[in-house]
């Protein structure tokens, strides 16, 4: 085992070379510029392809390309170019296309702010794409050792379910530097728990079976497989067609492929002070959970009753992490509360939600802290002026 | 040690204010320690504004955030404003009296002044060694530091001009408060 003082990038980087990726194109963004760097280094050197696309789009594009080449292929990106991707995230999901997108969240809307953590993409990584009529798998990293453990694994979800998988991280952790260990071999890939799973290639006849099935080895073009992929629905040896019936079946297998083994990921989330029925359960995904598990220890040495529940499979959405009738506060890198809404949503009825935005920075301890206290209280939230209900 | 350090760099973007947490951090992970270092930015690399947050520690490191520094290096008059009040009273803070020209006596925390851009252009004719003299006075001030190892940690990241960085960081060291 290696260890190093890196940023999540080169974490993120490793992870990938681990998991078998040889293809890289991106456009440069930050906070994730230097991911494509390290890419652009590394890749070479392990027999791979680093390409600098003209932008975004085009970037996807390739890695479609790639993947229908038969390569393991990702993209990384911030939200003003995640949104880029609608349309290649879109054939990637129609075409079952495997591949791994990063995004590293920063301050928005549009350029917003660049150098400062946000988490406003929360839904957008659900619905990156038109139309409807599928799942998307996302997974939340807080840390840089995690973001090379999650980019690991997205890979072989990606493999599995046959779709493009996001790993949602930030900017405070892509940017920032950390101590990362990275495994030399598998027995220390074991160790650390990665799973990877081999690209296949199916040789049909029949490439998009109208089922829930997964495992089916992804579609390749050439290498005498036969293979035919377009933006159309495909009929099961992968001609187009245009009819809703088809339709019916390829989305019902865009749909349920995953809905119906998330057992493979719903282990993904983490729990603290959580096993003795907590007054309070603080609710975050990403680094703002790691403030959030610090003042929940300096909560409890308090004798405040309270627990953390960190989410890293975000969506699908873990509805049945949601079962305890408690209070909630659910915090985020952001100002309009995305994560929040759909907390409301889980919850038993007669729960109550609560929300602390913070974007640009993390959240104190303190601001925690005393909004913990004001909630088991019953005290009214304020702060800065701003109402926290309000969203 | 303590259980937890926690070092705040902040000033302009091309002080090298990134570079000094990344050697501080660099070498805890040579000694054995878990680390995590922030750094936040404007969009200008040059001349914005920037600062880095490391924390040390024997144990994994949940929050990474510095909310009450150990010591705080203050490179601009704005980053000591929007940063002194975090520094509790056993805190220290090392500022560069070429760019923070007035400190708050009213704080409980320790002051040290260090004239780093003075000493640059002193030594070297040249302010681009301000970053290694304080890094060399941080080697000095901070005894959960290894000096050897923060020396290699920064002849391993620092690309260029070895001989006059060593002496830079020499200088930082030996430096003796007035």
């Amino acid at each position: 085992m290696k260890r190093f003082l890196e940023t999540g990038n080169f974490a993120i980087t490793e992870g990938a070379i681990l998991a078998g990726c040889r293809f890289f194109a991106g456009y440069p963004i930050t906070p994730a510029t230097e991911l494509a760097e390290a890419m652009s280094l590394r890749l070479p050197q392990e027999g791979g392809v680093y390409l600098q696309a003209e932008d975004e789009c085009a970037a996807m594009h390739m890695c479609i390309g790639a993947a229908l080449g038969g390569m393991k292929a990702m993209t990384a990106t911030s939200g003003p170019g995640f949104i880029l991707y609608a349309d290649p995230y879109g054939w990637a999901i129609g075409c079952e296309t495997p591949l791994v997108v990063l995004n590293s969240g920063r301050v928005g809307p549009v350029s917003g702010i660049t150098g400062a953590p946000g988490q406003g993409e929360f839904y957008l990584t659900r619905y990156p794409t038109q139309g409807g009529n599928f799942e998307t798998i996302v997974l939340a990293p807080n840390s840089a050792q995690e973001c090379m453990a999650m980019t690991v694994e997205a890979f072989y979800l990606a493999e599995r379910f046959r779709m493009p998988v996001t790993v949602l991280a930030d900017q405070l952790i892509t940017d920032g530097f950390e101590d990362i260990s990275v495994p030399e071999n598998d027995g220390e890939m074991k160790e650390m728990s990665f799973r990877v799973w081999p690209r296949k290639i199916n040789q049909g006849p029949k490439f998009y079976p109208p089922s829930d099935e997964i495992d089916i080895a992804p579609v390749v073009l050439g290498h005498n497989t036969g293979a035919l992929c377009s933006d159309w629905t495909p009929t099961e040896e992968g001609y187009d067609i245009e009819e809703v019936e088809a339709h019916h079946k390829h989305a019902y297998r865009l749909i349920y492929k995953v809905r119906n083994h998330r057992d493979l990921f719903s282990h993904h989330y983490d729990k603290k002070f959580m096993s003795d029925d907590p007054d309070l359960i603080v609710v975050s995904f990403g680094t703002p959970s790691r403030v959030v598990n610090s003042a929940v220890a300096k909560a409890r040495s308090q004798g405040l009753k309270v627990g953390a529940l960190r989410l890293i499979n975000l969506w699908p959405f873990p509805d049945e992490l949601f079962t305890a009738r408690s209070k909630y506060l659910v915090v985020e890198l952001n100002w309009d509360g995305q994560l929040v809404r759909e907390v409301q949503r889980a919850v038993p009825k007669d729960s109550k939600v609560h929300f602390l935005g913070i974007c640009g920075d993390l959240p104190t301890m303190h601001d925690l802290l005393t909004t913990f206290e004001k909630i088991i209280k019953n005290e009214p939230l304020s702060r800065r002026g701003w109402e926290l209900e309000a969203w | 040690m303590k259980d937890r350090i926690e070092i705040v760099a902040s000033g302009f973007g091309g002080q090298g204010v990134v570079r000094l947490g990344q050697i501080i951090g660099e070498t805890a992970v040579k000694q054995g320690l878990h680390v995590t270092m922030l750094k936040s930015h404007g969009t200008e690399m040059r001349g914005g504004y920037v600062r880095s947050q490391v924390v040390l520690s024997k144990d994994l490191i949940d929050s990474p955030m510095c909310e009450s520094p150990d010591y705080f290096v203050a490179l601009s008059s704005a980053a000591y404003k929007r940063f002194k009040d975090t520094v509790p009273e056993e805190g220290l803070i090392i500022y560069d009296p070429a760019f923070v020209d007035e400190i708050d006596k009213g704080l409980e925390c320790s002051h040290k002044t260090f004239p780093a851009k003075d000493l640059s252009m002193k030594h070297f004719n040249n302010a681009l060694f301000a970053n290694t003299l304080v890094l060399g006075r941080m080697a000095g001030l901070i005894e959960a530091l290894n000096k050897d190892l923060v020396l290699e940690s920064m002849l391993e990241i620092i690309p260029k001009f070895h001989d006059k960085n060593r002496k830079a960081f020499q200088i930082g060291y030996d430096y003796a408060d007035a």
